[in-house]
């Protein structure tokens, strides 16, 4: 199991009036290769959840083991390696440094991982080519749209090649075209095997993922589980299979408005397109 | 992540604050300055004692006996204690390079219409320095010349014969060559002392330089130099002024500590005093109170110093609280705590270097119009003093920068992220 947690807690003002339970004991398992969507209203603790999952938040109670390790037993710089190396994050607010250039915002989780200049650089350029935004590598992030800036925090998050996407109403700020194509991307990449976590609160949205888990008032209330895609995982053969798929629309991102359309025949769950349409 | 990558970025961030990088380096720079400006002034005002001590020379006993023993008339019968100091100095050998007599002879010295009662000072009006005065007299041994370092340029110096044979004869510095005699050749001329004649017998080279001007040494250049035995015709009552030049600087204690207690033999109880003393201790003395002045200023500069660290502190506090949504997208993409405690040191270690280098810019401009304007001199700050100042203004930097640098690195990444 790549994530797996134990009954987890995060409450804010313990025992105090303005106590909050954001987690109030959630048990989640997620495997390699999945694409898993957390849905929930505004304030049911998706965040806080994905913060935890993300290492960026420990938990107040409970167990969190990645890849089996107790995160609770790492020290601060080896939570800094895993957010670095294993983890990609897409934030709502895309989360650029509005003083650094667009290729200097790609680059800088490999200076932390000390990459050395010219292939640093390369590997920025080729994540910024996968987005489409290469073009744009010389720009300041207040100098794109909303979607461009999306992309350019996606090449971020992929730019180090992690394991897991955790995405955080990626689309939250856009129009539903360009949140469509962001969409797009997520799907390419867990095309490609990459284990992604998809926060939304839009249904429509959650319908581009494999799974749903629901949660409530910091509670998991449904849980789609892992119906067939997770057959797909980490299986060479499997991800072969569908890389055919991924490819088809891989060079012309401005058409992924479309993507889950052409991904239907991958998700068995036909409903999920009618919601996405809606 | 490497050191010239945090530099870098470190750059990139004071660039793109540039007006208030500006103010930090504006907060620190007039500290520096200042500091650099007096350190720099003190450097040379001890270099300046320094070659003003040089010039009258080193290793040198200044000794004075007096005693006041009278007959019925009130003549004062003290004994002539040159002699006896001069067999003394032999004893001592090697020690001793010479010892002389060093007491100002009274009179009034006339060549043609030049008249030593007529003589003004003059100085020159940018420089000060001394250019004209009246001359000073000194009785002499032959070795006068040894003991304060002068150097015959043209004819003799005096002899053991000039003293024994009471020869009226003189030797005379540079500037009062050009005083009684211009552009005319001295040598073997008779100048008038008190209407007795006395002849030049030699020149010695001149003692001021561009590097060791100043009253001190164009003083000693306006000397005319007479036998001790010319104290016969001229008057005066015994020599009681001594000088004795010793060959190593270790032997001034020494010699000082022998000659005191042997001439007070030569005195009468409670009717006369020996005093042996060394110039260099007034130098020592000197350079002391010159570091004291440095000290107490460089401390009121130390002071505005510190006021800028503060003022640098302020500065980073506000911009880790302005940038702390940055730091946690930074500690959410993977930088250590560490990452972040180097960059806003570097960056905070930049900016003072940066109000280091307009300091010394600034504080070497003090130092030369400071050198100038108080003491006549060209004061360039020494490297050391340079390199010191920028090194100091970097930790400077490092030290008050590493309060914010450490809250910015002790931020929770979710709540820095929260941050907007
Ligand atoms: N730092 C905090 N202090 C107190 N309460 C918090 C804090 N962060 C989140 N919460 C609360 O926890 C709950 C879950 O928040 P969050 O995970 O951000 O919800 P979601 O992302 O689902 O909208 C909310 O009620 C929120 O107000
Ligand atoms: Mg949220």
């Amino acid at each position: 199991m790549l994530i797996e947690t134990k009954d987890i807690y995060k409450i804010y003002d313990e025992g105090k009036e303005s106590e909050v339970r954001a987690l109030n004991g959630v048990s989640l398992n997620i495997d390699k290769g999945e694409f898993v969507a957390i849905i929930g209203q505004s304030g049911s603790g998706k965040s806080t959840l994905m913060n935890m999952l993300g290492c960026l938040d420990v938990p107040t109670r409970g167990t969190y083991l990645l890849r089996g390790t107790d995160v609770k037993k790492l020290s601060d710089n080896e939570l800094s390696k895993i957010r670095n190396k294993e983890i990609g994050f897409i934030f709502q607010q895309y989360n650029l440094i509005q003083s650094l250039t667009v290729q200097e915002n790609v680059e800088l989780p490999l200076i932390y991982q000390g990459v050395d200049a010219s292939k640093r650089a390369e590997m920025a350029r080729q994540a910024l080519e996968k987005m489409g935004i290469l073009d744009k590598a010389a720009s300041r992030p207040t100098q794109l749209s909303g979607g461009q800036q999306q992309r350019v925090a996606i090449a971020r998050a992929i730019a180090t090649r992690p394991e897991i996407i955790m995405a955080d109403e990626p689309t939250g700020a856009l129009d539903s075209r360009t949140g469509a194509d962001i969409l797009g991307f997520l799907r390419q990449f867990n095309d490609d095997g990459t284990t992604v976590i998809l926060i939304t609160h839009d249904n429509s949205i959650a319908a581009s993922a494999d799974r749903r888990v629901r949660i409530s008032d910091g509670l998991i209330t449904e849980d789609t589980g892992t119906v067939g895609p997770v057959s797909y995982s980490g299986e060479d053969d499997a991800g072969s299979m569908r890389k055919p798929a991924s490819a088809a629309h891989a060079p012309a991102p401005e058409t992924l408005a479309a993507a889950p359309q052409t991904a239907e025949p991958t998700i068995p769950a036909s409903n999920d397109k009618e919601v996405s349409e809606g | 992540m490497n050191l010239l990558q945090s530099f870098k970025m470190a750059w990139r961030s004071i660039k793109g604050k540039r007006g208030r990088s500006v103010l930090t380096v504006l907060s620190i720079f007039i500290g520096i300055a200042a500091v650099m400006t007096i350190v720099s002034v003190m450097e040379g005002m001890q270099e300046y004692t320094r070659q003003q001590y040089a010039a009258m020379g080193s290793n040198k006993i200044d000794v004075s006996v007096y005693s006041w023993t009278y007959d019925e008339d009130g003549n004062n019968i003290s004994k002539d204690y040159f002699p006896i100091l001069e067999e003394y100095c032999k004893s001592l050998g090697d020690m001793v390079v010479g010892v002389t007599p060093n007491s100002r002879a009274n009179g009034t010295v006339v060549y043609g219409t030049v008249n030593s009662a007529n003589i003004e000072y003059k100085y020159d009006e940018e420089t000060w320095e001394l250019l004209q005065a009246p001359p000073q007299m000194y009785y002499a041994s032959p070795q006068y010349s040894l003991v304060n370092e002068y150097e015959i340029t043209r004819g003799r110096d005096l002899t053991y014969l000039d003293v024994e044979k009471y020869n009226q004869v003189c030797v005379l510095g540079s500037m009062a060559v050009k005083t009684f005699f211009g552009n005319v050749d001295p040598l073997g001329r008779e100048l008038q002392i008190n209407g007795n004649k006395f002849q030049v017998i030699g020149i010695y080279k001149q003692k001021a330089t561009a590097s060791s001007q100043g009253y001190q040494a164009n003083q000693m250049d306006n000397v005319i130099i007479l036998p001790y035995s010319a104290r016969r015709l001229l008057g005066g009552s015994v020599d009681n002024q001594f000088q004795i030049k010793v060959s190593k600087s270790e032997y001034i204690k020494d010699v000082i500590s022998r000659v005191g207690p042997y001439m007070r033999n030569f005195i009468p109880e409670n009717a006369g005093s020996v005093d042996a003393y060394s110039q260099s201790t007034w130098q020592e003395y000197e350079t002391e109170q010159l570091s004291m002045i440095g000290l107490v200023l460089g401390g009121i500069a130390a002071i505005s110093l510190i006021v800028g660290g503060i003022g640098i502190m302020n500065i980073m506090l506000v911009s880790v609280t302005e940038r702390t949504k940055e730091i946690g997208i930074r500690r959410a993409i993977g930088a250590r705590r560490s990452s972040i405690v180097s960059q806003f040191l570097i960056e905070a270690g930049m900016l003072c270097g940066m109000g280091g280098i307009v300091g010394i810019i600034v504080g070497t401009i003090g130092s030369l119009v400071l050198g100038k304007l108080m003491y006549k001199i060209v004061i360039w700050p020494s490297p050391i003093v340079t390199l010191g100042t920028f090194a100091f203004s970097v930790a400077l930097g490092l030290l008050f920068g590493s309060y914010p640098a450490s809250k910015a690195s002790k931020l929770q990444p979710v709540e820095a992220l929260r941050a907007e």
